[in-house]
């Protein structure tokens, strides 16, 4: 099948992230029901995964973290605004993008052209993520907030890790017709209603006490 | 350490876990119709309302821009609360507790500061355009009766006022808390934002265990010597009842029922939950699956067989059995007492049970420390020489001085004579509920010099209804 959109001329890259797409995807999944690790829903994470497997782990990391902590400190000087979600969010990401320009320049500058050579999309879909963190630090507050982008972040790694292992990718690329596998595990996974790894700590009280 | 863990893991088949949740009791027994009514506060009122289960009273909404411009603020009474429709998680809630003095157009807030007309517009403004609703889009506003808090639980709650979260499922309530309200909190009695939740024995309406926030458990209020097992809920049985009854008339299969207590009104309900948290199970160290899956299947056939099912189910292993007989609770000739004052502060002392005397007095230096200082002073600058006191003219004599004393004396409650071995006299009645027992009795207790006496304070007939004397316990 890979030889034939090949020979159509589509490029291999294209080929290979919509194969492994669904897997990003589906280890989220396994990772919210059966570990209990949350994350922004699935597309945030998954996301962040493919970002990171283009751009690279070091920028990736970087600039994730400069995100979220820009984001972070933009919220705590509009809250006193009192301002309306969409314009809030729009200083946010003003914000945000000056950040990270300045982020580009300066290491340009030092002669580190590898952040500048950063491809401008990936940079974009990272930056856009604000809107995500703004969103559950209105509704949950800032703890949940990092909390969740931290988790995020692990997810994305552990998504990272999975594509960067050859043997996976290999496997999947020379036999795209496995993915069609992931769909009845996902509805083992849709079925299943078993503690999670992370209420066994959470209930570790209930469990060691319960009457 | 690993042994005791691995045998902990046998209990975890008991517990409900987030996806046994959704899977099995949200999805199913919660149907979208239903979750609908959950999240429209008005809509959700009016159900319930027609269900004859009691809410907080409506005062007004604003729905509308136009409505907002138009609204006369002086019709709003002197506390109350605004709420977006479809807020979550308390947020957008302003709660104002009196009216400026002076002022037909400021109202003042919990913690002392000032809330004026403009303020108010801007704050209705935000919740207009959905700033606190669920999906970021536009919400309606109201202002509904603000809920007085119960003394009972003033010493336990910081600001806000606590509340009862029931699980309800297949019209048997199955696992009770009251969540208090902390300084963490905020005021607002949210286990995720660092509330406290005490674990409810369903048969007694007595407090257990608790948990702080969402895993921590805890015995004590913290930063204080308040325990907080052993409190006995008022109202249990029509509590349960009201939980029940609106899960009837939502359609919630699976409910999280938000009951308060008002002072005044009694059990109220507050609000609807179709997706209930889980941390109740910590706060009662007992696991929910095991509970749901004893009541799945039961046929149920009114509002208080349901109750019944789950009191005889769920009721904890309290020896009660002589209490049970009777249906009162036994007691010794002193039991421990805990006194709770005006300022909310509690003080515990042995009382003495005295089947021999009609009412209930304590020591004028106790009173004192209960926040009743300026009712003994001006009880005593009053001339009472004029009365000549004598079992005949007594009922007159009262009258008479309760009169003299009305408006001058703070917090009197009544006038009482007493004819004893020791003389006549006339004492101050104050109100002042105590706990005995795990009971709340509501009392009206006389004022008198017992600093001679044993006991600071004596049990009378009047309050020991609900008691049986064991002289021997």
């Amino acid at each position: 099948m890979n030889t034939i959109a090949v020979n159509f001329g589509i490029p291999i890259d294209t080929i290979s992230l919509l194969v492994l797409f669904p897997l990003v995807a589906t280890l989220v999944a396994l990772l919210r029901q059966i570990v209990g690790i949350k994350a922004f829903g699935i597309y945030t994470p998954s996301i962040v995964t493919l970002v990171f497997f283009t751009i690279g782990l070091k920028y990736g990391i970087a600039i994730y973290i400069a995100v979220i902590t820009v984001g972070m400190a933009t919220r705590l000087i509009l809250r006193h605004l009192r301002i309306l979600y969409l314009p809030r969010v729009a200083i946010t990401i003003t914000v945000v993008s000056l950040v990270t320009l300045g982020i580009l320049i300066i290491g340009a500058s030092m002669g580190r052209t590898g952040f500048a050579a950063v491809s401008p999309l990936p940079l974009l879909i990272l930056i856009i993520l604000v809107e995500k963190f703004v969103a559950v630090q209105i509704e949950k507050g800032s703890r949940a907030a990092m909390l969740l982008a931290g988790e995020t972040l692990l997810v994305s790694l552990l998504g990272y890790a999975l594509l960067s292992y050859d043997k996976v990718v290999y496997t999947f690329l020379a036999h795209p017709w496995l993915i069609l596998l992931i769909i009845p595990f996902n509805v083992l996974l849709g079925k299943w209603s078993g503690l999670r790894l992370t209420e066994y700590f959470r209930f570790r009280e209930v469990l060691k006490k319960m009457r | 350490m690993f042994p005791t863990f691995l045998s902990s893991l046998k209990n975890a088949s008991a517990l409900l876990g987030m996806n046994a949740r959704n899977l099995h009791y949200v999805r199913p027994f919660n149907l979208s119709r239903a979750r609908e009514i959950a999240d429209d506060k008005l809509l959700s009122k009016k159900i319930l309302r027609r269900a004859k289960v009691p809410v907080p009273d409506l005062l007004a909404t604003i729905k509308s821009r136009s409505q907002l411009l138009e609204f006369d603020w002086e019709s709003l009474p002197d506390s109350w609360v605004l709420k977006p429709n479809r807020g979550f998680g308390g947020g957008g809630i302003l709660v104002v507790f009196a009216r400026k003095k002076g002022r037909n157009d400021a109202w003042v807030k919990a913690d002392g500061s000032t809330v004026t007309v403009p303020d108010i517009v801007s704050h209705v403004r935000n919740i207009l355009d959905g700033a606190f609703s669920l999906s970021g889009t536009g919400d309606e506003a109201f202002f509904e009766e603000r809920l007085k808090l119960l003394k009972l639980f003033k010493p336990y709650s910081y600001r806000g006022i606590p509340d009862i979260r029931i699980i309800v499922y297949n019209r048997v309530p199955v696992m009770a808390m009251l969540r208090l309200p902390t300084r963490a909190s905020d005021g607002k009695a949210n286990l995720q934002l660092g509330g406290i939740g005490v674990g409810i024995d369903i048969a007694t309406g007595v407090t257990t265990t608790a948990v702080l926030g969402k895993s921590k458990v805890i015995e004590y209020v913290p930063g204080t010597r308040l325990l907080l097992s052993g409190v006995k809920i008022p109202y249990w049985e029509e509590i349960l009842e009201t939980a029940v009854r609106a899960q009837e008339a939502s359609g919630l299969g699976f409910l999280g029922a938000d009951v308060a207590i008002d002072r005044e009104k009694g059990p109220v309900f507050l609000e609807l939950n179709a997706r209930p948290g889980l941390s109740i199970q910590i706060a009662n160290l007992a696991g929910l699956k095991a509970r749901l899956e004893r009541v799945c299947g039961l046929k149920i056939r009114s509002v208080s067989h349901g109750v019944r099912v789950g009191r005889d189910l769920f009721g904890g292993e309290v020896e009660e059995e002589v209490e049970n007989l009777s249906g009162k609770k036994v007691i010794g000739s002193v039991e421990k007492v805990k006194l709770i004052g005006r300022n909310g502060k509690e003080i515990e002392v042995k009382a003495k049970i005295d089947t021999g005397a009609y009412s209930t007095s304590i020591d004028r230096e106790l009173a004192r420390n209960l926040g009743f200082g300026e009712t003994i002073e001006a009880f005593d600058k009053l001339d009472l020489s004029s009365f000549e006191l004598s079992p005949e003219n007594e009922a007159e004599i009262k009258k008479e001085v309760f009169r003299a004393a009305e408006g001058k004396v703070p917090h009197l409650a009544d006038v009482a004579t007493v004819f004893s071995s020791s003389g006549e006299s006339i004492r101050p009645v104050v109100r002042l509920s105590f706990v005995m027992d795990g009971v709340l009795i509501p009392a009206k207790v006389n004022i008198v010099d017992r600093s001679h006496l044993k006991y600071r304070m004596i049990v009378g007939k009047r309050n020991l209804r609900r008691f049986l004397v064991d002289v021997d316990k």
